[in-house]
């Protein structure tokens, strides 16, 4: 730091003193302030000017980067660096050593078509008005190496960005920063409920909860007014990273965030699609009204042989609102014909509980002999959260249904509706995490090298809890709120080892504290084959030992071969090659016994046995045995002094050792871009893509009607077999997921003096279809001749199109003043067939939907002008 | 709508800017305060290019960078010195040149004058320069193309200065190693056996400190997103599809949950785990939940492709069929649901319109209710 002059005043002193450590010291070693490691807001920018720059980009300067050689220079790869533009040396700021540049874009722009279209506005709050395409102001010393850089854009109110930097490179950075960001769930919503955006929705006149018919509720659906449901995150921070002393460089963050908003969400009153009439289904709307505080802490150490870093990252997560309460306007009825005792209308949500979040991690590196590094890092973290439970229910009256003595499968709903019923008043939920990771690496000669690495990380569920109603002596929970004990007898989600009723029911009492500790050996080495190729080859083992789960034991191998050359007919060619074996022990189709009610005292086993808790041959695809291979060349061709040819090709396989469940999944994929700048006025670009994917899986209906099996409710229930009693081959179905994207696109800029043109045309393309095959009709859902007429067409097609025409044109009007017009042209179509008929209603019997989805098929076109004005 | 901060936040703005003037007014008077001893001359060393022989090549140049350095040239004018601690940046040794010496800034500026222009204007060369301004001739240029008297004798022939480029003879692993003089640690601690240092990439083939393409971090091009997509083609054009995160609108950035410099995560994340940096943006997710999802607390990718999907919120499967590769059990999960259950179809079923199983599951990641085991409390 500056020298403290002697004849200074103890309070300057102070002063001064403070001011170094929070801006850095000056008379440092060498520091680095350049490497941020948080996550998020490493980039500003918006659907006008993605970069975030772009009206900064002054015309290419026509004499490139050097006078010694014509046209650019090319990264080693072989991709040509762009044209640099013109300098812009800044204007002197007073006497001093300080310069300063900047740009000011101001404007106006229109949208005009369909401006709501969903995926026009997905992340970007277009609308018509007065615009901030830019504003940036830049100060630098070039002398000290001191600069101060404010830059800031405003789409809309929900789309705008300001952000300061100063500091001194090599020395210190401060930095401030504020953002909204728009993202758009859905412009085709049309809930029925008042207060959205709430906790509580209650349904609008003439409806009344728990009473109203389905025409009723068809008429408030085709009468609620469209509207938009989406969020805005609004982000604020405040960072510090600079040289503390010598070689120790520490950096500070803190970052606030706001999200606020609407998102499409769920409502369950029991199922309605056995029960013609009966349950209900909801598509509600849910309130985001989050707020996250995140620390970030570093200290790092540079050296010559030892290199630490120390990091803190703090996260705090608050939901202003912890639930969400929401009315059911269909009545229920018991499948039994009694009179219904019950009066279940309302339905209920926990949301997300806050939580805390530390993680302290040390990570050192040394430099070792032979072109030698050894680095090894740790880690604990921890997150935690003990929200007070809410209540099991929140029904009033009686629950359940009454038959005739002693079938009386009511329960008073003040015996639940009380966190007296819990066990346990709050969460007290806590999941600690540990890291260590170690790797070594050697180069003892050019031509040589080899690394091994060691990696182990555990996650700690320490979460526990017991599903007891102390009020009642009683076990398990509240299903749906109480719907489904209301329509169906004994299925209220309650265990009674003292009652008859109830002593038979098997139902989650025990959370389950899944957790895994991952444990990975890494060898590899890899030759270098004359001055331009290499091949390396890495072996990979994997042991993973989930908790609580189907396996104990999850092992995988991997070895990849990787050939780089720079050199292939004047190319950079990386290809690699990789295959793993993924096997385990043996798979238990059914290891969450301790969590349910069968586990506790006093449970009796019904006459008929337990049905299965799933079908033996089901292998979970994140721990079934599965071989994959995976394959990738990445070619970048110079091509002549002026263009890039490039081009990706890949290919992943995967293939799982699985009856039921996922069995394959495969993807082929190719990308081809050509870039051309011929001149430094003018470049042009132009790309094609395509993939496709398939993914299939085979599950197996359970025989549960008469028309495929009847077993459910007979003694061979028990029976988990593929094959068997209960999931007989009849009912095996097969469904393949076939996706084909197809992309491409080309953009060109011409500068004519004092006319630039930008054309820029993109498209994109999906198609989906999910196609099935089944042994016998005993694997649909529906087996009504007209059901199985319908199956026999399929699925419609799914697609997602998008074609987008930019033009840009900007005048020079002078050396300070500039005019950009520039318009857009979109086109989109979208089809999905979860939304198929929902343009023509929303409500199916007691289902009500909110969401039509996007826009079949949209156009909207932008045209804007904007000043820009030279500072 | 919200409040637009616009002024607020300039007029702060143009505060802030004006404190850091006042601060680095106040610093340039210190260091002109204790700047002014100038570094003694010290011997010129051994080498085959002299100082006249360098006059005799080159245009007026900075001929004092022989007599500047002595054994240990950069740092024997440090001292005290005012100037940016870049200035302490070393000159690297050329394995390709390894007798070459330095001859100064000026010295290379005078063929290399529009490179001058160029780079003077990024602040990473700018600060050199005022280091240089200081210190003497040898920082700025040669701290990261080395020693150039050999080149400066025979400018055509490769190798004999540290050059970054596609034709040039230095290595990868020796431009990495000159960037990493001053760049080593934080975040590119790992950058030792990172999968972008395995697959021979030098620090150039994404950034060029020579020109200013970028706003900031001296990027090969004009902002982190393209600079990725020049290799990783398909993963740009996964961000167009319909449900994507905000890449192609700018307000996010590949490095935003990636380090390109390593990490200790294979796909380079900057967290120790993919579910970390998910609850980084996502940290309604991060729970811990009373009733916990298996694969959701595993490993987000089970569910989600975060580049871009075909299906609603990044699912690698449409729904209901994401949930039934898992989910078999007696009543109403493992049904086939075909076209004919669609809302369109003679049998609508819920189980398969608008959100399928998230219609009634909709705490899918979690359920802190006590009626939550099945997620639907």
């Amino acid at each position: 730091m500056p020298a403290q002059k002697g004849n200074r005043t103890a309070p300057k002193a102070l002063a001064l003193g403070l001011l170094a450590g929070l801006f850095g010291t000056h008379s440092a070693l060498a520091g680095d302030t350049s490497g941020s490691m948080r996550v998020g807001d490493m980039h500003y920018g918006n659907a006008l000017d993605p970069s975030g720059w772009a009206s900064m980009l002054h015309p290419a300067d026509p004499d490139g980067t050097s006078y010694l050689h014509a046209g650019m220079l090319r990264t080693p790869t072989g991709a040509l660096y762009p044209y640099p533009p013109q300098v812009d040396e800044g204007k002197p700021l007073g006497l001093g050593d300080w310069n300063y540049a900047g740009l000011l874009q101001l404007g106006y722009l229109h949208v005009g078509g369909d401006r709501n279209a969903e995926y026009f506005r997905q992340y970007a709050d277009w609308k018509s008005g007065a615009v901030l395409g830019l504003f940036a102001l830049e100060f630098h010393n070039r002398r000290t190496g001191q600069y101060v850089e404010l830059r800031g854009s405003r789409l809309g109110g929900d789309d705008q960005y300001y952000r300061l930097r100063a500091g001194r490179y090599g020395s210190y950075r401060i930095e401030g920063f504020y953002r909204d960001m728009p993202h758009t769930v859905s412009t085709r919503a049309y809930p029925i409920w008042n207060g959205v955006g709430s906790t509580d929705l209650t349904l609008p006149a003439p409806l009344v909860a728990g009473a109203s018919t389905p025409a009723q509720v068809a008429a408030a659906s085709a009468a609620a007014p469209r509207r938009s449901l989406g969020l805005t995150r609004t982000r604020a921070g405040l960072g510090y990273e600079g040289v503390l002393y010598r070689n120790w460089i520490g950096s500070a963050a803190i970052t606030n965030e706001k999200r606020s908003g609407t998102r499409l969400w769920g409502g369950s009153m029991f199922f309605n699609f056995p029960f013609p009439d009966n349950g209900g289904i909801l598509e509600t709307v849910r309130p985001i009204d989050f707020r996250t505080t995140d620390i970030n802490l570093s200290l790092r150490n540079v050296g010559k042989l030892w290199r630490f870093l120390a990091t803190y990252n703090g996260s705090f997560f608050r939901n202003h609102k912890d639930h969400l309460n929401f009315e059911s306007p269909f009545a229920l009825y018991n499948v039994v014909g009694t009179p219904q005792v019950a009066d279940i209308k309302d339905g209920q949500f926990s949301l997300e509980p806050n939580n805390d979040y530390h993680n302290l991690r040390l990570d050192l590196t040394r430099e070792l002999k032979w072109n030698g590094q050894f680095s090894v890092a740790g880690a604990w973290g921890t997150m935690r959260q003990n929200d007070a439970l809410l209540p099991p229910t929140t029904c009033t009256g009686t629950g359940g249904i009454y038959i005739a003595p002693p079938a009386d499968y009511t329960f008073q709903c003040a015996n639940w509706n009380t966190t007296a019923a819990l066990s346990q008043k709050s969460a007290n939920a806590r999941i600690d995490t540990g890291l260590f990771d170690a790797r070594v690496t050697f180069r003892p000669t050019p031509a040589f090298g080899w690394h091994a690495g060691l990696r182990w990380y555990r996650e700690d569920n320490k979460t526990r809890y017991l599903a007891y109603n102390p009020l009642t002596g009683q076990y398990g929970y509240i299903s749906e709120n109480g719907s489904q004990g209301s329509v169906v007898p004994g299925e209220t989600g309650i265990f009674d080892p003292a009652n008859p009723l109830y002593w038979s029911r098997n139902v989650t009492v025990r959370n389950v504290p899944f957790g895994y500790t991952d444990a990975i050996l890494e060898l590899g080495t890899d030759w270098q084959l004359g001055r331009k190729s290499s091949l390396g080859v890495t072996y990979t083992y994997d042991h993973n030992r989930p908790k609580y789960r189907e396996r104990k034991r999850v092992d995988e191998q991997r070895i990849k071969f990787d050939w780089v050359s720079r050199d292939v007919i004047g190319a950079t060619v990386r290809l690699s090659w990789e295959y793993a074996k993924r096997t385990g022990d043996k798979y238990n189709y059914d290891p969450y016994v301790p969590f349910f009610s069968r586990s506790l005292p006093g449970f009796v086993d019904p006459a008929n046995g337990l049905p299965a808790h799933t079908v033996a041959d089901m292998r979970k695809y994140d721990l079934s045995d599965r071989s994959e291979s995976k394959a990738r060349a990445i070619i970048t061709y110079p091509w002549g002094e002026s263009a890039t040819l490039s081009a990706t090709f890949y290919g992943n396989r995967d293939q799982y050792d699985a009856l039921i469940g996922r069995q394959h999944t495969r993807t082929t994929g190719a990308t081809v871009q050509w870039d051309w700048q011929p001149t430094p006025a003018t470049t042009v670009n132009a790309y094609l893509g395509a993939e496709t994917s398939r993914l299939g899986i085979s599950n197996v209906n359970d025989a549960d009607g008469p028309d495929n099996g009847a077993v459910f409710g007979t003694p061979e229930q028990v029976n988990p077999n593929l094959g068997g009693p209960l999931y007989p081959f009849a009912n095996q179905w097969w469904e393949l997921d076939r996706e084909s994207n197809r992309n491409g696109g080309f953009s060109l800029r011409h500068d004519f003096g004092r006319v630039r043109a930008d054309l820029r045309y993109d498209y994109n393309g999906s198609f989906g279809h999910v196609g099935y095959s089944y042994a016998t009709i005993g694997a649909l859902a529906t087996r009504d001749p007209a059901s199985v007429a319908a199956a026999a067409a399929g699925f419609p097609d799914n697609k997602y199109r998008a074609n987008t025409l930019d033009l840009g044109l900007n005048f020079a009007v002078n050396r300070n003043l500039g005019v950009r017009l520039f318009g857009r042209y979109q086109t989109g179509a979208f089809s999905d067939w979860h939304y198929a008929g929902f343009d023509n209603t929303l409500s199916y019997d007691h289902r009500l939907y909110t969401d039509k989805g996007g826009q079949l098929h949209y156009s909207v076109s932008l045209v804007g002008v904007m000043l820009n004005l030279k500072l | 709508m919200r409040a637009i901060p616009f002024f607020l936040a300039a007029g702060l703005c143009a505060m802030l800017g004006a404190g850091a003037m006042l601060l680095g007014t106040r610093d340039v008077q210190a260091q002109q305060a204790v700047g002014t001893a100038a570094p003694e001359p010290q011997a010129a060393p051994a080498g085959t290019l002299s100082q006249s022989d360098i006059a005799r090549m080159l245009p007026a140049t900075d001929m004092g960078a022989g007599a500047a350095r002595a054994g240990h040239p950069h740092q024997a004018s440090m001292g005290d010195s005012p100037a940016t601690p870049f200035d302490a940046a070393s000159i690297p040794a050329n394995p390709l040149a390894p007798d070459a010496d330095a001859i100064g800034a000026k010295s290379c500026v005078a063929c290399h004058a529009q490179e001058n222009v160029q780079a003077s204007h990024t602040l990473h060369v700018a600060s050199f320069r005022a280091g240089a301004a200081n210190t003497g001739p040898q920082a700025a240029c040669e701290s990261c193309h080395g020693p150039g008297s050999e080149h400066a004798k025979d400018p055509t022939a490769p190798g004999l200065i540290i050059a970054f480029t596609h034709d040039a003879k230095t290595s990868p692993q020796v431009q990495a190693g000159v960037c990493l003089a001053c760049h080593a640690g934080g975040a590119r601690q790992h950058w030792i056996g990172s999968i972008h240092q395995n697959r021979g990439l030098s620090c150039t083939d994404c950034h060029n400190p020579m020109a200013r393409l970028s706003p900031e971090g001296v990027l090969a091009k004009s902002s982190i997103n393209e600079v990725c997509a020049t290799c990783h083609q398909d993963i740009r054009a996964k961000f167009n599809r319909r449900s994507h995160m905000p890449l192609p609108e700018g307000q996010m950035a590949c490095t935003d949950c990636h380090n390109p410099h390593g990490s200790i995560t294979r796909p380079l994340l900057k967290t120790d785990t993919v579910n970390e940096t998910c609850y980084t943006c996502h940290a309604e997710k991060r729970g811990p939940f009373l009733f916990e999802h298996a694969p959701v607390r595993a490993n987000c990718l089970n569910c989600h492709d975060v580049h871009g999907s075909n299906q609603q919120t990044l699912l690698v499967a449409p729904v209901p069929m994401l949930c039934q590769q898992c989910h078999t059990m007696t009543l109403h999960p493992n049904d086939l649901q075909s076209a004919a259950n669609l809302g369109s179809g003679p049998f609508p079923d819920e189980r398969l319109m608008g959100r399928a199983c998230l219609s009634c599951h909709a705490n899918i990641h979690g359920s802190n209710n006590p009626s939550g085991p099945k997620f639907h409390k």
